[in-house]
């Protein structure tokens, strides 16, 4: 659905984006993640032929946006960083006048629908101007999903958002997906969404790809396992341990071990084996999420460019 | 529905229906009611004859119009940018064209409800001379062409610079320059200067036709080269416009 070699950007003279990649599958949901400036929303722009390319190739959905961008956007639904909208209008005129652009008829029941799906279906006669930042959020994920687009891409969606919007978002999302015919592009600072929804990532930092990928797979090329801390009630038996495991450190009761390969049967059968080995575990503590470990490992190598330079 | 329709609806809904609509018609009629009053007192006291107070009230609906799409123009894509709501347009199947003539055509219908809103005050003060027809049509021919093209000047600005300010107090500089044979005595207009500003200023050449036309009266065809200098001002606007919204400011 979206294929990027080497793309490369300047703007105004300076270059923003060198060698970045980017390959999405029908089915796929791809986080795209990187420090603040790395280039994430100006790759976005590219994709929607907002932004002309220097070199590289761009494919979305098999077409080139710098082709023809508007036969691109026709088949994309965007929820940009930035949600704005016109205060003045309620929520279903909003919808109701955008979803005319992507030459999508929509009635009342399918608007009062969408807007029931994201959370907003008793806020439809208020103005949009009187909503809070969670529910312009909401207001802006159901603009992306109204056309009904083969391709979503999300620029910070859970930004703002309570536990339980995020969530609900996230089972849209999953939901949207689940005919594996559609894909999403989800741009994020938030690793948690990332590793709740993404089965694909690419990390962007100074305008470059360091790495892209399926996230198994990545996770086990760079041998970066999750890790927990486990207080143990007597001093183990460290000689012999399970397959995947391995001891960081210990401080007093408290034991560092990195599981590297999870089990089939879930990571609650490793704990098993360890209390079978003796390992009298009376508390376990997750520390930071494998993805953490890849995301920082592969960012912030280079001296970043400044907020003023990328934009 | 056509794209460029859907967004002169909204461009128009958000003028004429919004608070920030009614304040502006409810300002223009108050300065209007206010000029046709010291006009039409003029006249009764001789001081001014009927054609004469229909030309100057035609030039101040011109200038007001001029005024309104400088401020339209400069909110079109700066405005947007700095409400956020650019983005989501440019991230929709919007050609940069269709985007450009729905707000100009918002513009145009901004500018006739102006239009219409002034036919009683110049019907007000020209009812009872000869010229009331000519000065509507010529308002129409020449007045239009002028706002549009100071409402494309803007909305060049406002794309290339992204800053509402920038753009607004840029293309006002230039329309109170353009205006300024409202002010400037006959004297200074019988200069060198004056007579290259006139030549070159479509705002000049607007009021030139007024004053030929409702004055002397002039027959249509003396008002060829004003015509060809206002069509040549609309269309050097618009060729701007379209190279700025192209690819507007909108980070």
């Amino acid at each position: 659905m979206i294929n990027i070699e080497n793309l490369r950007l300047t703007i105004g003279g300076k270059e923003i984006l060198h060698d970045v990649d980017m390959h999405l599958r029908p089915g796929d949901i791809y986080g795209l993640l990187g420090p603040n400036g790395a280039g994430k929303s100006s790759t976005i722009f590219a994709l929607l032929g907002l932004r002309t390319r220097e070199s590289g190739r761009v494919s979305v959905l098999g077409g080139d946006p710098a082709d023809d961008a508007v036969a691109v956007r026709r088949s994309v639904g965007v929820m940009p960083e930035k949600a704005g909208f016109y205060d003045w209008m309620t929520a279903p005129d909003y919808l109701k006048w955008y979803s005319h652009f992507y030459d999508s008829e929509s009635t009342d029941r399918d608007l009062g629908t969408m807007l029931g799906k994201v959370g907003l279906g008793k806020e439809t006669q208020r103005p949009i101007g009187t909503y809070s930042r969670g529910m312009k959020q909401r207001l802006a994920v159901a603009r992306a999903l109204m056309p009904r687009p083969r391709l979503l891409i999300l620029d910070e969606p859970t930004n703002g958002l309570d536990p339980k919007g995020r969530r609900e978002i996230h089972d849209l999302l999953a939901e949207f997906v689940s005919d594996g015919k559609t894909g999403v592009l989800l741009c994020t600072h938030l690793l948690d969404d990332v590793d709740r929804l993404c089965n694909r990532i690419g990390i962007i930092d100074n305008g470059r790809t360091r790495l892209e990928g399926l996230i198994a797979d990545l996770l086990a090329e760079q041998k970066i396992g999750q890790r927990y801390r486990l207080h143990l009630e007597t001093e183990p038996d460290t000689d012999k341990l399970p397959a995947g495991i391995a001891v960081l450190g210990h401080e007093g009761g408290w034991w560092r071990v990195q599981v590297q390969v999870k089990p089939s049967e879930g990571i609650s059968s490793l704990w098993g084996e360890l209390l079978g080995r003796g390992w009298k575990i009376s508390e376990i503590r997750s520390e930071a999420s494998s993805l953490e470990e890849l995301y920082m490992s592969h960012t912030g190598q280079d001296k970043p460019y400044s907020q003023e330079e990328v934009l | 529905m056509n794209t460029i329709w859907i967004i002169a609806r909204k461009e128009s809904s958000q003028m004429l229906c919004s608070q920030k609509g009614m304040i502006w018609l409810l300002t223009f009629s108050g300065l209007l009611s206010a000029f046709s009053l010291l006009l039409v007192s003029n006249t009764e006291l001789s001081l001014l004859d009927n054609a004469q107070v229909v030309y100057m009230m035609a030039g101040t609906v011109m200038a007001v119009g001029a005024l309104l799409a400088a401020i339209l123009g400069s909110d079109a894509y700066a405005g947007e940018k700095e409400r956020g709501t650019l983005v989501p347009l440019l991230c929709a199947p919007i050609a940069p064209d269709a985007l450009l003539v729905g707000k100009i055509l918002g513009l145009l219908i901004a500018w006739g409800v102006m239009f219409v809103a002034s036919v009683p005050y110049l019907w007000g003060v020209g009812a009872s001379g000869q010229n009331l027809g000519a000065a509507l049509f010529y308002l129409a021919l020449f007045g239009t062409p002028v706002v549009l093209g100071f409402g494309y000047l803007a909305m060049a600005l406002s794309a290339r610079t992204g800053s509402v300010l920038a753009s607004l107090l840029s293309t006002v500089t230039l329309l109170m320059l353009a205006a300024s044979p409202l002010v400037i005595g006959p004297g200074l207009r019988g200069t060198a200067i004056g007579r290259t500003m006139d030549a070159i200023n479509p705002f000049a050449g607007a009021l030139n036709t007024f004053d030929s036309v409702i004055i002397d009266s002039e027959p249509f065809s003396a008002q060829m080269a004003r015509l060809l200098l206002v069509i040549v001002w609309l269309g050097l606007c618009l060729i701007a416009a379209r190279r700025n919204a192209t690819r507007p400011d909108f980070q």
